[in-house]
Parts: C-alpha cells; sequence; structure tokens
C-alpha cells in the first residue's frame, strides 16, 4: 500500500513484533508525553532532560543501598555513573546554547525530578518488570528495558516538537540512549 | 487503477536485518511503523515505533514523510 502512495523505500518487518528479540517498549503512544508540551525552547528541553536522567540516577543509587549482592551493586553503581556522564553532557550543551557558565550544581537547583527516563516512576518500573535485584541479567535487562522506554519517549516527544533546534537536541538524546542501549546488550552478552 | 500499489514489492528484512538498520541509521532518518491495534501497541512495541492501525493507515498517510525508508510491521 505505501509503495504505492509514493514511499521511496518500505520494508515489512518479517515476523513483526513476534520475531523481535531486542528489548521493547510499553504504553500507549501519550506515556511520557506530559513531561514535554512540543513548544519548549531548547533550554527547557535540556532541563526535563537532565531531570529524567537525574531520576534515573537516583534510582540506581537507591538499588545500590538496598542491596547486598557486591556484584549486583557494583553494578548499580556503573549504570548510575553512566547517567551521570549523560547528565554532563546534558549541562555542558546547556551552557553552551544559553552562553553562560553556571555550575553544574547551580543548574541541578532549577531542575526537578519527578519522573525516570521513559517518563514512568521507580515503583512503575519495579512493578512493571519485578527483577530478581540479584540477578546481574536480571538488572541489566531492567537497565536495558528503561532505556528502551526512554528511547521511545524521545522519538515519540521529537515528532511533536516544532522549534528545530530543541527538535534536534531531543533526538541527538534519543540516539544516545540508542547508543546505551546497544553497549548495555554487549554488556549482557559478556554476563 | 493504481498499479504500482500491487506491483511493487516491499523487501523484507529479518529481526537480525531490522536492528541492524535501526542501529545503523540515526533516529529521524527513518520511520518505524507499527500498524497493529492500540491494544497491542501498548502491550509492547519496537522502540521509536509510531502507531498508526492498519484501518487507519490510508486516512493517515499524511503524518508519515514518504521520502524516509520506512520500516513496516
Amino acid at each position: 500500500m505505501l509503495a504505492g502512495k509514493g514511499f521511496k523505500q518500505v520494508f515489512n518487518v518479517s515476523g513483526g513484533i513476534k520475531a523481535w528479540k531486542s528489548k521493547t517498549a510499553i504504553g500507549p503512544q501519550d506515556l511520557g508525553m506530559a513531561l514535554f508540551n512540543g513548544k519548549e525552547a531548547p533550554l527547557d528541553i535540556l532541563k526535563t532532560a537532565y531531570s529524567l536522567e537525574q531520576g534515573l540516577r537516583d534510582f540506581y543509587l537507591t538499588l545500590e543501598k538496598t542491596e547486598g549482592n557486591p556484584k549486583a551493586k557494583d553494578l548499580f553503581i556503573k549504570l548510575s555513573d553512566i547517567e551521570v556522564k549523560h547528565q554532563r553532557s546534558i549541562f555542558t550543551a546547556y551552557n553552551r546554547i544559553s552562553l553562560l557558565d553556571i555550575s553544574q550544581e547551580e543548574f541541578e537547583k532549577q531542575v526537578e525530578s519527578s519522573a525516570l527516563e521513559g517518563g514512568l516512576t521507580t515503583r512503575e518500573y519495579l512493578d512493571l518488570f519485578k527483577p530478581d535485584l540479584n540477578s546481574e541479567k536480571q538488572v541489566v535487562s531492567l537497565a536495558m528495558s528503561i532505556e528502551a522506554q526512554a528511547l521511545d519517549m524521545y522519538q515519540r516527544v521529537s515528532a511533536g516538537i516544532s522549534n528545530p533546534e530543541s527538535k534536534a537536541i531531543v533526538l541527538k538524546i534519543a540516539d544516545e540512549e540508542k547508543a546505551h542501549l546497544a553497549s548495555l546488550g554487549k554488556l549482557m552478552d559478556s554476563l | 487503477m493504481k498499479w504500482m500499489q500491487f506491483l511493487t514489492p516491499a523487501k523484507s528484512l529479518d529481526y537480525q536485518e531490522t536492528e541492524a538498520y535501526i542501529a545503523e541509521h540515526p533516529s529521524d532518518s527513518i520511520t518505524l511503523l507499527d500498524v497493529r491495534q492500540p491494544s497491542e501497541y501498548q502491550e509492547s512495541h519496537i522502540p521509536g515505533a509510531v502507531l498508526i492501525p492498519l484501518p487507519e493507515l490510508t486516512d493517515r498517510l499524511g503524518e508519515l514523510d514518504p521520502e524516509k525508508p520506512t520500516l513496516v510491521y
């Protein structure tokens, strides 16, 4: 149908979702969209993205404190460190675009964290995936699920953003989430 | 009659080819199109997929960019 309507390249994903073995996202198309209204300026987008990374970092650190298994603890630290890198990159972009030179501490005061990447809360993720937090594989699997959810959300959000610079920022973050998901996949294979 | 729609074959990509295709292309350069029902999408979908249920597809084609490679499931 699409090919006959002028679509240049159409591919059929054979087997559909049943054949898909990588992480999937869940929820309706508007999940997490309340975090963005589509009219944000680039700086507001960066603040929201930063807060989502912060939420996920706090989530991993909370789990690290509650778990007894040293390997799982190490993994949570590693995962939270990755979020710190993402935050650093978002903060750097904020200073570059705003032409300000504020400290990361000052910047953090301007952002609020209410949800994790992907638009769900900590409790919602745990209830949804029910991971055995002592199992390294299940911890990485949980992290991959969250990243898949985040990738999904940023891509959906990008479609509704009118400001080209804001859109480019969201798409860049989406691509970073995609790369993060791939690296977690490699980590999973190494376990 | 638009014969193109009957004669133009859509190439199939298996799971591994699809995953590689998505990994190799920036998020904004392709469209992942989910044509199932909303309840199926809600249960599970490929991250980044746009939902347009098959019965609505002809009426909503304007929401898609025909210039972008479109992967449909």
